[in-house]
């Protein structure tokens, strides 16, 4: 984007017309003495003021960057914090924000940020190398326990933070990392002068929640705290201390306030967008897409099918070692489930296509592989994308040993007739539909399955707890587009390698081999080097099926016209990542 | 005499709905878990009785359904096909009693037709057929939840105002503490807990049966009041002059004059347990896939795309009023002729 | 006095039972609340399982019972983990809007119930008693949800009525009389909706009770002397039939707090419904033991009152306790 191409040039003008305005006195009211600015290229330039009107599924639980873990928080403190390098959701590259460049050692280990001079917090204090340290300390304290600090975490022992000089940070890791500079989106930079002494009186976890005053609160994003009422609304207020410009040197963002309303799901939600309540309408489902779009012209809003995102929805089958209390019909199942081709029959006999149109309505994409369409930088184009198929369905379990009875049924070589259940949420309703649709599918292939749609914690408690199921439906929407966002899930000792957790040693050969290739990306920093071998992990997992995976549906959003720049993306946050640059027609 | 024939009318409707929903595999035209995946969310079949040539026909008839090329996702009349509605037709095979199959249906059309009366859902699975074989899931839960209920508030009821006394208070106190508790995670628990093998069914009546038993408070209150009232009749105090034992008293005399508010109790509480079986549906505790049951169909409509677009969703719900109707027309009625027969 | 004090003790006692069992209960369904920071691919368990023990949930449940019953007794309700805040705030704001809601809806039943009620009663068997007869069965047999549901339609399809919520955005910098105005705007359909359902039981009882006391002596009496009709039923008949009512009145008082869940969960009313929902969903367990607490406060508070009113107002009883 061009915003790259002419950065550095655009830096240089940047400096130049600093440093004049630094020369000429009385400049104006707004301070600006000795700040470097970003400036924004290519979008259109908006105008000052207005307000937009947001809706949240739910109340956010605190602001404080460290402790947040839900989706609520984490929206409105990235509407309140910066970060020292940030990912662009649009062109899915890092870019500098607060750290205006950086330099990486030669051994890959060691990198030194420079941060951009003059940068003020919301409060009017300045920021330092200081507040950078003291930051990633909160980070990685244990005994705060932050849900970020295992990002932070490579090689086994945690990054280290040094302060060169006012301006100066050195990160240094214990290994090379290929995805490092991604790492440092999602870290908001904290206000040592503020937190520093609940942090050494030990009361740090109550920091910055909720009941706390706006006064007692600043940051480094576009916005700031301004009013806060439970069960009804969030309000921020224009940053005017924020370190952007547009290309006209309009200080950013443009709106004065924004104000998030707490809606709590999401036909609600559409509701009140539709009504005109709200002016932006985050993620919402297929269906709804079809009742919004009849009233766009007259309700004066407009719908975006960005499509697929990073979200996948999968199949997969218990190849767990089984633990006591799992039953002993599982047992005798995962004889079945072990087979690959099992699996791969499965996997064709499955139709994609039928999943697409009538749980999505035509707004999703059929996947073969984890790493959707929309992930465009490491998708594999190589993969194969077989057409349904009950034959070559039929010859795979036939090779695999299994037959039919007379009147259709399939069983196994012992006589056994073949039947499991599929576990699922009974609070996501697409995925109910998806095993619906599977268990007609396969029931063309002689297999008789149940659908067990159980409570959410009752079906985590089954998979990650005693193992007791036999075949699951689930989806994961992965943190960022990079692989190192999911080792966890591919790797074999990870925690959240659904379909086997914290294997000890690999179960079978391909599992190693994923393994390796998984820790060797991890540690490679040429992209073209890491994407063979990613696509290589894709390959292996496309011909052995721990996870089938199934479909991944399409990013929907919506935004009243007035709204200006509204420019959405696939990556999460969806509509809010530019928000700085959003206006009011 | 008014009581009695509202009595009457109300139990011929509610048998009548009863047997068309115990029989539901003759008189649903397909079975409930067949899709047609090219007539999701169809509207319902319009019979006809003139033809697009002006020609009336005794026998009604539909027309094909084809995609509306002019409305993506809406479907338009077929003229060119019709289909006239045929009695007792051969269509897809059913079970009756469990026993013996059958492929005998009340009405139908050819194969290649489409006969929607109710419309479609999302799968394109015959609303009308799911409707009556899901009232057999949910009168069944209605039922069995009702029965246990008042048989625990008969025991309960019978000796807390039979003996009095720290009985009495021990057991109200322990029925007031039963209403408040919240049963919801019970439920979420016994769900929990039971190994997948087992049909869903099965899990189900389960979950229904916990319910009924966690209901026995407020029947019990009512038997308790009836049984202290009757145990100071005369002629049960006669009774027990004459030297009757507590159990001979209890069964032949005192228990037979709770039989109005047991009777009324039972018609009260059918109804209020299916709501509760569609509520359970609702929380995600329903019968699953691709069974189907009145809460099952009715919780579609907790999503917005469905509430506004498909009106045809409602109409299960809207069939349910008469049925409630008919339940509380008889407890009403049994009501009155207690109040007129008794005391 | 001794009484009350008898009924206040039984209070205290059903309370501390009610804890208990909902304290055990909630402990049997499986899974707690950071089930789903278990599923993030960027969280190793080894954080999720000190965040846990941070909040105590690894703690076996007596410990836990302990620890919440001392600190209920200092008025310290326990901690919301979905809200990150203390109990007692949530749950007065929630509390404070149900009580607006079920409120409302309890006064508008009550003052149609009684002179349609009256009404019915004294015109007995003719037409119009018929037809009351037929709505209110009618009104019966529809099940709420469908209700509800009807009524969400209708704001959604005719935009007449706002389609949730309790307030409209910006409605922060209005005056007092502008925000009441506001409330009561988005109190119309959820509280007409719950009049609705809760009319058809009172109208009945109304009407069975206004039978039995225009058929006592007394009345007929009042009718052979003369006293106008309007007279006759308001002034004398209807206090006759007050006993049934006042406990019924007890009743609605008891459940006033849980009535409106199915109304705030479908119309999106801020009360305690959606949250006890949303808390039971995500293992929110303080959340839920507080508002069942709440709940049976209310409910033993208003069998008392019933029976305090019935011990006022109705000498019979009166003389037959003392």
């Amino acid at each position: 984007m061009a915003r790259v191409r002419s950065r550095k040039a655009t830096l240089a003008l940047g400096v130049a017309i600093i440093c004049s305005w630094c020369v000429a006195p009385g400049a104006s009211a707004e301070w600006q003495a000795d700040s470097e600015q970003l400036t924004v290229t290519d979008n259109p330039v908006g105008h000052s003021g207005g307000r937009l009107v947001l809706a949240l599924r739910s109340e956010p639980k605190t602001l404080n960057p460290v402790l947040a873990q839900d989706a609520a928080s984490q929206e409105v403190i990235r509407c309140v914090t910066a970060d020292l390098i940030e990912i662009n959701r649009k062109t899915q590259k890092t870019e500098s924000a607060l750290a205006k460049s950086w330099t990486v050692s030669r051994d890959g280990k060691q990198y030194t940020l420079h941060l951009r001079r003059g940068i003020r917090f919301s409060d009017g204090q300045p920021l330092t190398a200081g507040d950078v340290v003291f930051s990633f300390h909160l980070y990685l304290d244990e005994k705060i326990d932050s849900p970020q600090r295992d990002l932070l975490i490579v090689g086994g022992k945690p990054i280290a933070v040094e302060k060169i000089d006012s301006d100066t940070v050195r990160f240094t890791l214990a290994q090379p990392y290929a995805a490092a500079d991604r790492l440092f989106d999602g870290f908001a930079i904290l206000p040592r002068h503020l937190l520093e002494g609940a942090y050494r009186s030990g009361d740090f976890l109550r920091a910055w929640n909720m009941s706390m005053p706006p006064s007692q609160f600043a940051g480094l994003g576009p916005f700031r705290l301004k009013e806060y009422v439970p069960g009804e609304r969030l309000v921020l207020e224009r940053n005017p201390y924020y370190w952007k410009q547009d290309r006209n040197g309009n200080r950013l963002p443009y709106l004065n306030e924004i104000v998030f309303l707490f809606v709590s799901s999401e036909d609600a939600q559409a509701i009140r967008f539709q009504a005109g309540d709200t002016d932006i309408l985050d993620r919402f489902s297929a269906e709804n897409f079809a009742v919004l779009a009849k009233q766009q012209a007259a309700r004066h809003y407009h719908l975006d099918d960005l499509g697929p995102g990073l979200e996948y929805n999968f199949l997969f089958f218990n190849l767990n070692d089984l633990g006591p209390k799992a039953s002993p019909d599982v047992a005798r199942k995962q004889a079945w489930f072990q087979d690959v081709r099992f699996r791969q029959a499965v996997s064709a006999a499955i139709d994609r296509e039928a999943i697409v149109r009538l749980v999505y309505n035509g707004r999703a994409t059929p996947l073969w592989t984890q790493v959707t369409p929309g992930n465009k930088l490491w998708i594999d184009p190589g993969i194969p994308h077989p057409p349904r198929s009950l034959a070559h369905a039929r010859d795979l379990l036939k090779a695999a040993g299994f037959s039919w009875k007379s009147d259709g049924t399939l069983v196994d070589s012992k006589g056994s007739p073949v039947e499991f259940s599929i576990l699922t949420s009974s609070s996501n309703a697409q995925r109910v539909k998806i095993a619906t649709l599977i268990q007609d599918d396969l029931s063309h292939l002689g297999m008789n399955v149940h659908v067990v749609s159980l409570e959410f914690h009752a079906m985590v408690d089954r998979l990650l707890n005693i193992h007791d199921y036999e075949a699951a439906i689930m989806g994961l929407v992965s943190g960022d587009a990079d692989p190192t966002a999911e080792m966890n899930v591919w790797m074999s000792n990870g925690d959240t390698h659904l379909w086997h957790p914290n294997e000890g040693k690999s179960a079978t050969p391909w599992e190693a081999e994923i393994d390796r290739l998984m820790q060797q990306q991890l540690v490679t920093l040429a992209y073209a080097k890491r994407k063979r071998l990613y696509d290589r992990v894709q390959e292996i997992i496309a011909e052995n099926l721990p996870v089938i995976c199934l479909v991944s549906p399409n990013i929907l959003v919506g935004a009243s016209d007035r709204v200006g720049n509204f420019q959405p993306a696939i990556l999460d946050p969806y509509t809010l990542w530019n928000i700085d640059e959003l206006y009011v027609r | 005499m008014n009581s009695r024939r509202k009595l009457w009318g109300a139990l011929i409707l509610l048998a009548a709905f009863h047997g068309l929903i115990l029989f539901a595999g003759f008189f649903a035209p397909y079975g409930f878990a067949v899709q047609d995946r090219d007539m999701s969310f169809a509207p319902p079949t319009r019979l006809h009785f003139t033809d697009a040539q002006g020609k009336f026909h005794l026998r009604p008839f539909v027309y094909g359904l084809k995609d509306d090329p002019a409305n993506p996702g809406a479907y338009a009349a077929d003229t060119t096909h019709m289909y006239p509605l045929r009695f007792f037709v051969q269509g897809s095979p059913y079970k009756v009693a469990g026993l013996f199959e059958s492929h005998l249906h009340f009405f139908g059309v050819a194969s290649d037709g489409r006969l929607f009366l109710m419309g479609t859902d999302g799968y394109g699975r015959d609303q009308l057929s799911r409707f009556l074989y899901g009232g057999q899931i949910s009168l069944l839960a209605g039922l069995l939840a009702a029965a246990l209920s008042v048989a625990l508030g008969i025991l309960v009821g019978s000796l807390a105002g039979f003996y009095g006394g720290w009985i009495d208070e021990l057991l109200m106190r322990g029925s007031e503490i039963f209403l408040a508790l919240p049963w919801l995670y019970l439920l979420f628990a016994v769900r929990a807990a039971l190994p997948l093998h087992i049909a869903e069914w099965q899990v189900f009546l389960l979950l229904v049966a916990v319910m009924g038993v966690i209901g026995w408070a407020r029947p019990a209150r009512l038997i308790r009041g009836v049984v202290l009232s009757a145990k100071e009749r005369k002629f049960v105090v006669a009774a027990r002059g004459f030297g009757a034992s507590d159990a001979h008293l209890l069964f032949k005399h005192v228990l037979p004059q709770t039989y109005g508010v047991v009777l009324t109790q039972i018609a009260l509480l059918i109804p209020q347990y299916v709501l509760a079986e569609v509520t359970l549906s609702f929380l995600g505790l329903g019968v699953g896939e691709p069974m189907a049951s009145w809460g099952t169909l009715l919780s579609s409509l907790q999503q917005y795309y469905i509430l506004s677009s498909y009106w045809w969703m409602f109409l299960p719900a809207l069939l349910l009023i008469p049925l409630f109707l008919a339940y509380y027309t008889t407890a009403d009625a049994l009501q009155e002729r207690l109040k007129s027969v008794s005391l | 006095m001794r009484y009350i004090s008898r009924r206040l003790i039984h209070a205290i006692l059903l309370l501390l039972a009610v804890s208990f069992f909902s304290f055990a209960l909630l402990q049997l369904a499986p899974g707690d609340f950071f089930d789903a920071m278990r599923l993030n691919p960027e969280i190793s368990q080894h954080t999720v399982e000190s965040i846990r023990s941070e909040y105590g949930l690894d703690q076996p449940l007596p410990i836990r019972y302990g620890r919440w019953l001392r600190s209920m007794l200092k008025g310290n309700l326990g901690f919301s983990l979905a809200s990150n805040s203390p109990v007692a705030p949530l749950l007065r704001v929630r509390a404070r809007n149900t009580l607006l809601l079920s409120g409302t809806a309890t006064l508008l039943a009550w003052l149609l119930a009684l002179p349609i009620g009256v009404w019915s009663a004294a015109k007995r068997g003719g037409w119009g008693d018929r037809i009351g007869k037929v709505a209110t069965s009618t009104i019966l047999a529809v099940p709420d949800l469908l209700l509800f549901l009807g009524l969400l339609l209708l704001a959604v399809r005719t935009g007449w009525f706002p389609t949730g919520g309790m307030v409209s955005p910006g409605i922060d910098g209005l005056d007092f009389w502008s925000q009441a105005k506001d409330v009561a705007f988005h109190l119309v359909l959820p509280a007409f909706g719950l009049a609705v359902v809760m009319l058809p039981v009172l109208v009945l009882h109304v009407r069975s009770a206004m039978i039995e006391a225009l058929e006592s002596p007394f009345i007929r009496a009042a009718r052979g002397h003369g006293i106008p009709r309007a007279r006759l039923l308001f002034r004398y008949a209807l206090p006759a039939a007050s006993n049934p009512l006042i406990s019924l009145l007890g009743f609605s008082v008891a459940t006033m707090l849980s009535t409106s869940m199915l109304a705030e969960v479908v119309l999106s009313w801020p009360g305690l419904g959606p949250l006890l929902v949303e808390s039971i969903f995500s293992r929110d367990v303080y959340v839920v033991v507080a508002v069942v607490m709440l709940s049976s406060v209310f409910l033993v508070m208003g069998n008392l009152l019933a029976d305090l009113l019935l011990f006022a107002s109705d000498p019979r009883i009166r003389t037959e306790t003392e």
